[in-house]
């Protein structure tokens, strides 16, 4: 599944890949090649690669490289797969109903969800908007809890 | 050749003849009897291929096998005549045979067998016809309506079955050796279709030169035989395929794709043809490059298509939706129009508070509706604007007619709920108009000025 589409594990390639997708949705995912949600998240995104191929790229990044913790840091990821969206070198946020605007996480359920999601944040990208609401209803969008430092 | 034109001509004009001598005149000429003793020597001897060196024309051998395809055409016209002076003698005896037998050597062979036998059952037809053919015509021979022959006229015709079982012989034979020599005549043609159908092409084109000069699509005919039908279904039946068929390139392509084999193989055949007759290659090289386009083209016909791709999905909103028009789309769109009704309750008159559902300001407001003084919220139906077209034109056809009205319409309006309701059912709901009526925007209306030069 990884194998089809292209993994990142420099900090160089997934500046490469951001800046050089132009008029395109890029959807970035961060995480691991073993874990069993991730393989699920994976294999939806191999298969819709293709089709999307018109309006959308989509790049693996491997969250446990050294060089990408930065990125790790600065997106704050701390659950995996953590799925990042940009367009034109923005980053897209999507309010999904959860507390996290500006990643996705998790898998999705079927292959016209994540269709539906990337569509989503092409229109709204072309309007110029940098944040959209999500065009899946709540019970398609999978839940998880945000753990506070500290708290 | 003359002699036998003017043989025929005489056979046309007598039509009555009795000796089989008078007309079929070729066997006993000497041209006839000259080139077969020629052949058979020639066959005796074997291929000599030692005067390469020689040009074609001086060679003595090339003449014969010029001669040869004249004389094979020439025995095909013999073998016509002969077959039609049997055909002629045996109606007596069996006339429907002719039209279930069409081939003049069967049929020769076939009265040979038969003579005088009045029952078929007696008679072994195995080997000369085909099983079906066989059976047709022993039902037809148990009800036909022929007597036998005198001996006299039997024995003619044994005669001339004879002749005619000769002369296709003399024919194989002639035909064999110019297979046989075909390699050193037509070497281009003989490696695209192989020799024996090289040999039979060129002797019934008359020669090479004569088959060169042939369009393509003429020799794919050449050698198709007519339709046998004796009852059987042409579904089945080869279409338009003559002695190509036999050749081993035909044979070896699947059955879907003969029909264009055929015509690929009857066009290179062709080309091949044409090189030869101007002696162009020799060696034969040009008919070798033939075959190998020939053998590519087929493989390529048979290769299976490319893999489907799937189709990524379009960008979206990239192609601008396709809106439709038309009568229809405007029909259904009236369902979703606003109504009067609501275009009244959306507006208000100045300086006069509308009224609301729930009394004094609260609930939705009613606007405009129920203030035209009758004080009841009902608005007369608007007509549509597709309605108002068809009851104008409906209205100028009505009174067009002489005015003799019936006398019983009358413009009482009944309604469900208060009984009977005296409205003008002509009259549209005006309220929306009541300022300035205008018939510029009027559905009804027409052209206000026409100004006939």
């Amino acid at each position: 599944m990884s194998y089809l589409l292209p993994t990142l594990t420099r900090k160089k390639e997934v500046d490469t890949i951001v800046r050089d997708t132009i008029d395109k949705v890029l959807v970035l995912r961060f995480g691991l090649a073993v874990d069993a949600v991730c393989l699920q998240l994976d294999d939806i995104l191999a298969k819709t690669a293709r089709e999307l191929s018109k309006f959308g790229a989509v790049a693996l990044v491997d969250v446990d490289s050294e060089d990408v913790q930065v990125y790790v840091k600065y997106f704050d990821i701390t659950l995996i797969p953590s799925t990042v969206f940009f367009f034109n070198a923005h980053h897209m946020k999507m309010d999904s109903g959860t507390a996290d605007h500006t990643k996705w996480v998790g898998a999705f359920h079927e292959k016209q969800d994540f269709i539906d999601v990337v569509e989503a944040i092409f229109r709204g990208a072309m309007k110029g908007k940098l944040i959209l609401n999500c065009p899946l209803p709540p019970e398609r969008i999978p839940k998880y809890q945000l753990l506070y430092k500290d708290v | 050749m003359e002699e036998d034109i003017d043989g025929d001509l005489a056979d046309i004009e007598a039509l009555n003849y009795d000796d089989l001598d008078s007309v079929a005149k070729l066997q006993k000429t000497q041209r006839y009897i000259d080139i077969m003793q020629k052949v058979e020597d020639a066959l005796g001897k074997g291929s000599d291929f030692s005067n390469q060196g020689m040009v074609l024309e001086d060679d003595p051998e090339y003449q014969l096998i010029v001669d040869c395809n004249v004389l094979s055409v020439d025995i095909e016209n013999e073998i016509v005549i002969i077959h039609n002076f049997i055909r002629d003698k045996y109606r007596l005896k069996f006339p429907e045979l002719e039209s279930l037998v069409h081939h003049p050597i069967d049929y020769a062979r076939v009265v040979k067998k038969i003579g005088n036998e009045t029952d078929l059952t007696l008679v072994d037809l195995e080997g000369l016809l085909p099983s079906a053919i066989i059976m047709v015509v022993s039902v037809t021979a148990s009800t036909t309506s022929g007597k036998p022959l005198p001996e006299d006229v039997l024995q003619k015709t044994i005669d001339a079955c004879d002749r005619a079982l000769v002369l296709d012989a003399a024919k194989k034979k002639v035909l064999d050796f110019v297979e046989s020599r075909m390699g050193y005549i037509a070497p281009n043609l003989s490696t695209v279709v192989g020799s024996a159908v090289a040999a039979k092409l060129m002797g019934t084109a008359g020669g090479l030169s004569a088959l060169a000069k042939m369009p393509a699509c003429n020799v794919q005919l050449l050698g198709a035989k007519k339709k046998t039908l004796a009852g059987f279904s042409t579904a089945t039946s080869q279409f338009r395929v003559g002695y190509i068929e036999q050749t081993e390139i035909f044979q070896t392509t699947p059955p879907a794709l003969r029909s264009r084999a055929c015509r690929l193989l009857a066009s290179k055949a062709t080309l091949a043809a044409r090189i030869d007759s101007t002696r162009g290659d020799p060696s034969g090289n040009g008919g070798r490059s033939l075959k190998e386009e020939i053998h590519k083209k087929i493989e390529k016909w048979q290769e299976p298509p490319p893999a489907k791709q799937p189709k990524p999905l379009p960008v979206p909103d990239s192609e601008p939706k396709k809106k439709r028009g038309g009568r229809r789309l405007r029909k259904m769109k009236e369902r979703y129009a606003i109504t009067d009704m609501r275009k009244l309750a959306n507006r208000m008159q100045f300086g006069v508070p509308e009224e609301s559902s729930l009394g004094d300001g609260l609930g939705e407001g009613y606007g405009m509706l129920g203030q035209a003084g009758s004080g009841k919220l009902r608005v007369s139906v608007g007509q549509s604007k597709l309605a108002a077209k068809v009851a104008k034109k409906f209205k100028e056809k009505r009174y067009g007619s002489s005015g003799a009205t019936s006398g019983l319409t009358s413009s009482l309006a009944f309604t469900p709920v208060q009984g009977i309701e005296l409205t003008n059912p002509q009259a549209h709901a005006h309220q929306l108009g009541s300022g300035t009526q205008s018939t510029y925007f009027s559905e009804t209306g027409t052209f206000s000025k026409i100004r006939r030069t």
